[in-house]
């Protein structure tokens, strides 16, 4: 059971990888190609309207909340032996996850509407 | 012999941060929990950060900018992305020892040993090399004035 | 003669006395030494002439029993298999073998190691009772079956590796790296068929997950058994059984003992005549 979970740790670190590389060196590109400063409040609307850039935002909040919490997962249960202490630390985590990515999706999705 | 507790004598977390006199691989598992729980929590406030304020309006998204800006918080932008190249190159290292495939055979052990982590040390010492490239070619991307 | 020249070396020993307060305490002593002690020579010297209260654990005296492991230096080695003069310092400072208990002095408790150690079942486990029961021929292995987990089956249980690794550290419920890369060796062992069973048992939640590739238990194993490799290999077990890959290899079959016979060879013409 958690060596699927584990697998899914890696193939999302790939993800993360490949993700987050075409954000920096996109966001970084505009700077250079479009003399825009990417940071300035008008890319950040065009970048808010664009579906694209609304999927990318989504997929990539989802494949870091979950490698990133059961990493940290990982590093807690290495620290703390009691099993409900690890079964409250899981539930916590996921209630964390499911609220981040929560909140980090209703943002595009509402910016991209309005 | 169970008359009397023993006495407790692990490490605990000391012993994942002291790497103290082994080798090179694993100051690398140090660094790599450390760059990890790094990025964990820049994540979270760079999150923060960006969901607030794209919610706001222009002005207040100007002044976050001009505070993000701010150089010492560019060398902090700069620490994450060298931490990033760290993670994810060492990981892909991680990925492919971790399911042993480039790691080698089980051999007869002789004198003097050699184990298979050392033994495919040239990778390991690539990689770091790639990652020292890319972390250089970043620094001068920063301090032209990129970010 | 340079050989016989000897020099005075400080023995820093960590001692622990539960009767008698029960603190840990550095203790030196001047130990004279000379090019080819040993570690476990110096504190024979120590028990012998100097405090014979001092407890640690000694046997074969040449590195194949493991019961002389602990920390020199802050490494964890076996003393009788470590040259006094590899060090190039005039002090030494020894203690026990860290995340195992301890008894007194530089003597630990290896139960907790010995009981992970029978968690993962470490013998040959196979369906056919009757021939385990009641055995009626050996089991056939050729050479390469042999070669692919031979190396793990030189583990002393001397605990060097349970000291080096930062998993084993902080994590009490961590199997550690002998009892998986021995969980290995079962598994890779073409004679056994519990490759199943073994795998739900380290497939959990402070089992082989946990490692971290630090490698630390491969670099500090006297006997160069590499329990990071076994350990990898494992994890590659783990992983193909759960992608769904399956390895179709049957268990060693039982080979009956050959029938033929060898051909007699003549006894050999003595080398010394007698006198006539």
């Amino acid at each position: 059971m958690r060596t699927r979970f584990h697998l899914i740790h890696i193939v999302t670190g790939v993800l993360i990888a490949v993700f987050l590389s075409i954000h920096i060196v996109r966001l970084h590109l505009d700077d250079i190609l479009d003399s825009n400063d990417p940071n300035s409040w008008e890319s950040m609307i065009h970048r808010a309207t664009d579906g694209m850039w609304a999927a990318l935002y989504i997929a990539l909040l989802a494949v870091a909340l979950y490698h990133a919490l059961y990493g940290l997962r990982g590093i807690i249960l290495e620290l703390t032996p009691s099993a409900r202490a690890g079964r409250v630390t899981t539930w916590c985590l996921v209630a964390i996850g499911i609220a981040a990515f929560g909140w980090g999706t209703y943002v595009p999705i509402h910016l991209l509407s309005s | 012999m169970r008359q009397r507790e023993h006495r407790q004598n692990y490490l605990g977390a000391r012993g994942w941060v002291w790497a103290g006199r082994y080798q090179m691989e694993r100051h690398l598992y140090v660094l790599h929990r450390v760059t990890g729980l790094g990025l964990l929590l820049f994540g979270i406030i760079h999150l923060i950060i960006t969901t607030f304020f794209r919610m706001g309006d222009k002005d207040t998204w100007e002044s976050a900018i001009s505070v993000v800006h701010n150089p010492v918080l560019k060398v902090g932008a700069y620490l994450v992305v060298a931490a990033f190249i760290f993670h994810a190159l060492n990981g892909l290292r991680l990925i492919l020892q971790e399911f042993g495939f480039a790691l080698g055979r089980p051999i007869p052990p002789i004198y003097p040993y050699k184990d298979a982590l050392r033994k495919k040390r040239r990778l390991a010492v690539i990689l770091i090399a790639v990652i020292a490239i890319l972390a250089v070619v970043f620094l001068y991307d920063f301090a032209a004035g990129g970010g | 003669m340079a050989e016989r020249d000897t020099k005075q070396i400080t023995f820093r020993l960590q001692r622990y006395d539960p009767e008698q307060g029960g603190i840990l305490q550095l203790q030196e002593f001047m130990v004279p030494t000379s090019r080819g002690m040993t570690v476990l020579d110096g504190l024979i010297y120590v028990k012998e002439n100097l405090d014979s209260t001092l407890a640690f654990r000694t046997s074969c005296r040449m590195g194949i029993c493991g019961s002389c492991g602990m920390l020199v230096n802050s490494y964890p080695h076996l003393a009788c298999h470590t040259q006094i003069e590899e060090f190039h310092s005039d002090v030494l400072t020894i203690k026990p073998l860290s995340n195992l208990p301890i008894i007194k002095d530089l003597v630990v408790d290896l139960t907790p190691m010995f009981d992970h150690h029978r968690s993962i079942r470490p013998y040959i486990l196979r369906h056919d009772a009757q021939e385990i029961e009641n055995p009626t021929a050996e089991f056939g292995q050729t050479p390469q079956e042999l070669s692919d987990f031979l190396q793990f089956t030189y583990c002393m249980k001397c605990g060097i590796c349970v000291a080096a690794c930062p998993t084993s550290a902080s994590d009490k419920l961590f199997l550690g790296p002998e009892a998986l890369a021995q969980c290995y060796r079962y598994c890779a062992d073409s004679r056994d068929d519990g490759q199943q069973e073994r795998l739900r048992l380290v497939d959990t939640e402070h089992g082989v997950w946990h490692c971290h590739l630090a490698g630390a238990c491969s670099e500090a194993c006297p006997k160069g058994l590499d329990p990071a490799l076994a350990i990898q290999l494992l994890k590659r077990r783990l992983a193909s059984q759960a992608l769904g890959f399956r390895r179709k290899q049957l268990p060693s079959p039982v080979v009956s003992p050959p029938t033929e016979q060898k051909p007699k060879v003549p006894y050999p013409e003595f080398t010394v005549k007698a006198k006539e």
